[in-house]
């Protein structure tokens, strides 16, 4: 499409799958319809507000698709049917995602319908590299598989406290997995990629907080492979999901995309944390998103020696100073001028400096953060549960985890880039979120994020007795995305397909 | 009826890939026809009524009267409208209302310029939603098959019998299409063809199950009944005729199995005949695909809901030229119907039409239906969209 206006109106309905109801007569419409067709007049003025992003529909029929039209190709071969939500009060067309059909797959249709799917927000189709890019939530996975239906539940806050720290907190990533060695790598689906991700996580993160979307008045997405030069991914994210108070077409956040390569997010935990903390600021919640599709060049390129460590993945955190499930004690970040890596404007994949990324640049910082932070707040390292480092190989934080002077057992239960490959931006939040998915109450965690270019950033996290409240809501944990039976892996040439995408 | 519009004469051209010619020769083509069999000339028309469902979307053209009229040098009254049917239908209130005592009614597809694109037009066209989600041209037609099969539970043998019938409505209309010498594809195909097709494809449906694009294009000449008298001994009279519409996005409507729009529009136009279902004998549906014209069968009333493919299947079996259902005679796509005669979009109608017209006035030839009494009674049903709308005509003969 070529049509921005168009692209807006089709966004806005189908990102979200909006729709409304006829409160006389309970008649449903996918869009905004002013009126019912039933009631007529009387109605006008007067339809309810809906949306689907949230519900469980059904497969009701299907077919299958090896010859798309143009926009789908990249597709290849998909399942295409009709999904209603609300015993079947509503349907709408929908797409399967997160489905490679082989070329020699025999498609029994009946298996496929009638089972339970949940709405997926995903790219829609291709475009030229200069377009805007579609989105939409048309696209369905079955719930019974990889990514369970959830329900956005709301819970009145009940205890306020001093300090901001993490409300909630969400980590998305695909189900599609590239192992080779010892190390599995999460990949995107080909309709993915670092705004889908974020939504997603962004998503999960709300279900865990409880909190009302609308209480978030900043969101902050920071980010190394967002598919635009200019144009956010937090925009995308406050509309998909309503962060802030709605207004007409409108929502009442501040949105804005951070970068400073994989501590983009992590930078902004402190922001987010002030944030929420100044009286004037009337803002309940600050949302702060890392995600990634981690660019690599294909690896016989310069610069593809990195194409043996990307992942793919999105991390939410929430911070407020209501239901608290871990406080923030302290931080500490460092910045200097190292060039360790880096991706001029206009290329499409990073270059780095090989072992010049080591000790000038990763350990450097990450020791510098971690031991500035413990100096201040004057800890040693028995008095820490957790310790979370930058993820870009297996070796770098096992390596300044042992020279900090941190065990096993304080290192390993963050150590997820074996499962996910290094995620960027949302790398150590990913380590962060493993730690506090089986953390009990009142326990430390050291969180160091490192981005080239260089910096790093430490955190002191205490838990609260709610983590353990919240950690019921959440199914999709980092445990449960790693070790899923529905995981599927992909050869090289595939891998490098999907992450290239739509 | 006060005033009857009646049909004089009919022309088309062959359906099919006219690479070499421009759309404005095709029509030039359909008409000349048409105005040589009723022995007329242009100055004659009083108003166009034409039609193309997307002609500036596949060839850039806009203002399509505005070629028309440099083509024939005629500075009439011209519309353009999506459907032969909606043309028709434009032209019969003119008539009717006295306006006018002759006009032309046509209609023009050419797709194939624009083969590369044609199936996200015709997507996007038909439905934008369903488009955005990954829907094909195609897909409908599955889902509604899928969605069939659900309803009436059927299980079993009885789906092997099911998808046999579908093969065999693409096997009928291909053999009615070997006696049509406009057709695009004069040629037999075997029911085992249609079958290894789909199995090829993995889907309920297959190659041979759906009507191929097509340039083409189709004219009538519709007058007020004195006018036709004067011009032809056998005129063909439109008697009925109705049409209705349905939501765009198929899944949204509370129907899966069946088109609303097809029911209304029989219904109505059956009234407005004053004739009843079963004094119809030739019937030309809209078989975009083989599941079009299994559901047209029970949409308009010939067969039960959910059994039409049984009376296919069992009259296919040994296939006599047509459907006997309770003992009556229904010739259904003698022309081949959309899957072989073609399906030039905006000139389909036409080609329906012109069947009608033929088979009524004993002019088909070796096509001609064969039964104990000549055919008074000839219907149509054309659709746009995924059943977004459709027509019914009834037309009768003296």
């Amino acid at each position: 499409m070529s049509s921005e206006p168009i692209e807006r109106r089709v966004s806005f309905l189908g990102d979200r799958l909006k729709g409304r109801r006829c409160q006389f007569c309970g008649k449903e419409y996918f869009e905004v319809r002013d009126y019912c067709g039933a009631c007529g007049r009387k109605s006008f003025g007067k339809m309810v507000d809906m949306d689907l992003f949230y519900e469980k529909g059904k497969l009701e029929v299907c077919t299958f698709t090896s010859e798309p039209t143009n926009k789908f190709t990249k597709l290849g071969s998909y399942i295409y049917g009709i999904v209603s939500f609300h015993d079947g009060k509503i349907r709408v067309p929908g797409r399967l995602t997160d489905r490679i059909v082989r070329c020699n797959e025999e498609i029994d249709f009946s298996a496929l319908e009638g089972r339970e799917v949940t709405p997926r927000f995903r790219r829609r189709y291709s475009v030229d590299k200069s377009d805007v890019i579609p989105t939409i939530s048309l696209t369905f996975t079955f719930v019974d598989e990889y990514y369970p239906h959830q329900e956005y539940t709301i819970v009145k806050p009940n205890k306020e406290y001093e300090a901001a720290g993490i409300v909630g907190y969400g980590v998305y990533t695909s189900r599609f997995r590239i192992k080779e060695g010892s190390i599995e790598r999460s990949v995107p689906f080909v309709d993915e990629d670092a705004i889908t991700a974020a939504v997603e996580a962004g998503k999960l993160a709300l279900i865990h907080s409880g909190i009302d979307s609308s209480l978030i008045g900043k969101i902050y997405a920071g980010s190394e492979s967002n598919p635009y030069a200019v144009k956010p991914i937090a925009s995308k994210v406050a509309q998909v999901l309503k962060l802030g108070e709605e207004c007409e077409d409108v929502q009442g956040v501040d949105a804005v995309d951070t970068e400073f390569a994989c501590k983009a997010a992590t930078s902004m935990f402190k922001d987010a944390a002030s944030l929420v903390s100044y009286p004037k600021s009337n803002i309940n919640c600050a949302m702060v998103i890392g995600t990634d599709n981690s660019q690599a060049a294909p690896r016989d390129c310069p610069g593809g020696e990195l194409d043996l460590f990307v992942g793919y993945g999105g991390c939410a955190y929430i911070f407020g100073k209501q239901d608290v499930i871990a406080e923030i004690e302290g931080w500490y970040s460092c910045t200097s001028d190292t060039p360790d890596f880096w991706r001029r404007d206009g290329e499409t994949y990073p270059m780095h400096g090989g072992r010049f990324t080591g000790d000038p640049a990763y350990f450097k910082h990450i020791r510098n953060a971690t031991e500035k932070l413990m100096e201040r707040l004057n800890l040693s390292v028995d008095d820490v549960k957790y310790f979370v480092a930058h993820q870009p190989n297996v070796q770098f934080p096992v390596r300044i985890a042992k020279e900090l002077g941190f065990k096993e057992e304080q290192y390993l239960p963050s150590l997820q880039v074996a499962k996910f490959g290094n995620t960027y931006s949302a790398s150590s939040p990913v380590g962060l979120a493993a730690v506090l998915d089986i953390a009990k109450p009142e326990e430390r965690i050291l969180i160091v994020s490192y981005g080239s270019g260089a910096g790093s950033d430490a955190y002191s996290i205490i838990t609260t007795n709610q983590i353990l409240d919240k950690r019921q809501r959440q199914k999709l944990t980092v445990g449960y995305q790693a070790e899923n039976p529905f995981l599927e892996y992909v050869d090289y040439t595939t891998y490098r397909r999907l992450k290239l995408g739509m | 009826m006060q005033i009857r519009p009646a049909i004089v004469a009919v022309g088309r051209t062959k359906f099919g890939e006219h690479y070499e010619k421009e759309p404005e020769k095709l029509i030039e083509e359909a008409w000349l026809k048409a105005s040589q069999e009723a022995d007329i000339e242009r100055r004659d028309l009083e108003a166009c009524y034409l039609s193309d469902y997307f002609l500036p979307i596949t060839n850039k053209f806009g203002l399509e009267e505005g070629f028309l009229s440099e083509l024939t040098e005629l500075h009439v009254p011209m519309e353009v409208t999506r459907s032969f049917s909606s043309a028709l239908s434009n032209a019969c209130n003119a008539i009717q209302a006295g306006r006018y005592g002759m006009v032309l009614v046509g209609g023009i597809e050419k797709m194939t310029d624009r083969w590369d694109k044609i199936r996200d037009d015709l997507m996007l066209l038909e439905d934008p939603w369903s488009y955005y989600a990954g829907c094909t041209p195609e897909a409908n037609h599955e889902l509604m098959l899928r969605a069939y099969i659900r309803k009436y539970g059927i299980k079993g043998e009885n789906i092997e019998k099911l998808n046999i019938a579908l093969a065999q409505v693409s096997f009928k209309n291909h053999l009615h299409a070997t006696k049509n010498e406009y057709a695009q594809y004069q040629r037999k195909i075997t029911v085992e063809q249609v079958l290894s097709a789909r199995k090829e494809a993995r889907k309920p449906l297959g190659l041979y199950d759906f009507a191929p694009i097509s340039d083409g294009a189709t004219a009538l000449i519709l007058a007020n009944e004195d006018v036709a008298r004067k011009l032809t001994s056998k005129p063909v009279y439109v008697l009925g005729s109705s049409s209705a519409t349905d939501y765009l996005t198929f899944p949204a409507r509370d129907e899966l199995t069946h088109f609303l729009v097809s029911e209304m529009a029989m219904k109505n136009a059956l009234k407005m005949a004053e004739i009843s279902l079963w004094d119809i004998q030739i019937l030309e549906l809209y078989d975009q695909s083989t599941v079009m014209e299994m559901i047209s069968l029970e949409d308009l009333g010939f067969c039960k809901r959910g059994k039409s493919w049984v009376t296919i299947h069992e009259n296919c079996k040994d296939y006599k030229g047509y459907y006997e259902i309770d003992g009556k005679r229904l010739f259904v796509n003698m022309n081949g119907g959309l899957k072989a005669d073609g399906n030039p979009l905006g000139a389909t109608g036409g080609a329906q039409i012109f069947e009608v017209f033929k088979q009524l006035r004993g002019e088909a030839g070796e096509r001609q239906a064969k039964s104990d009494e000549e055919p008074m009674y000839g219907c149509i049903l054309e659709l746009e969209g995924f059943g977004t709308k459709g027509y019914v005509y009834i037309f009768g003969r003296d």
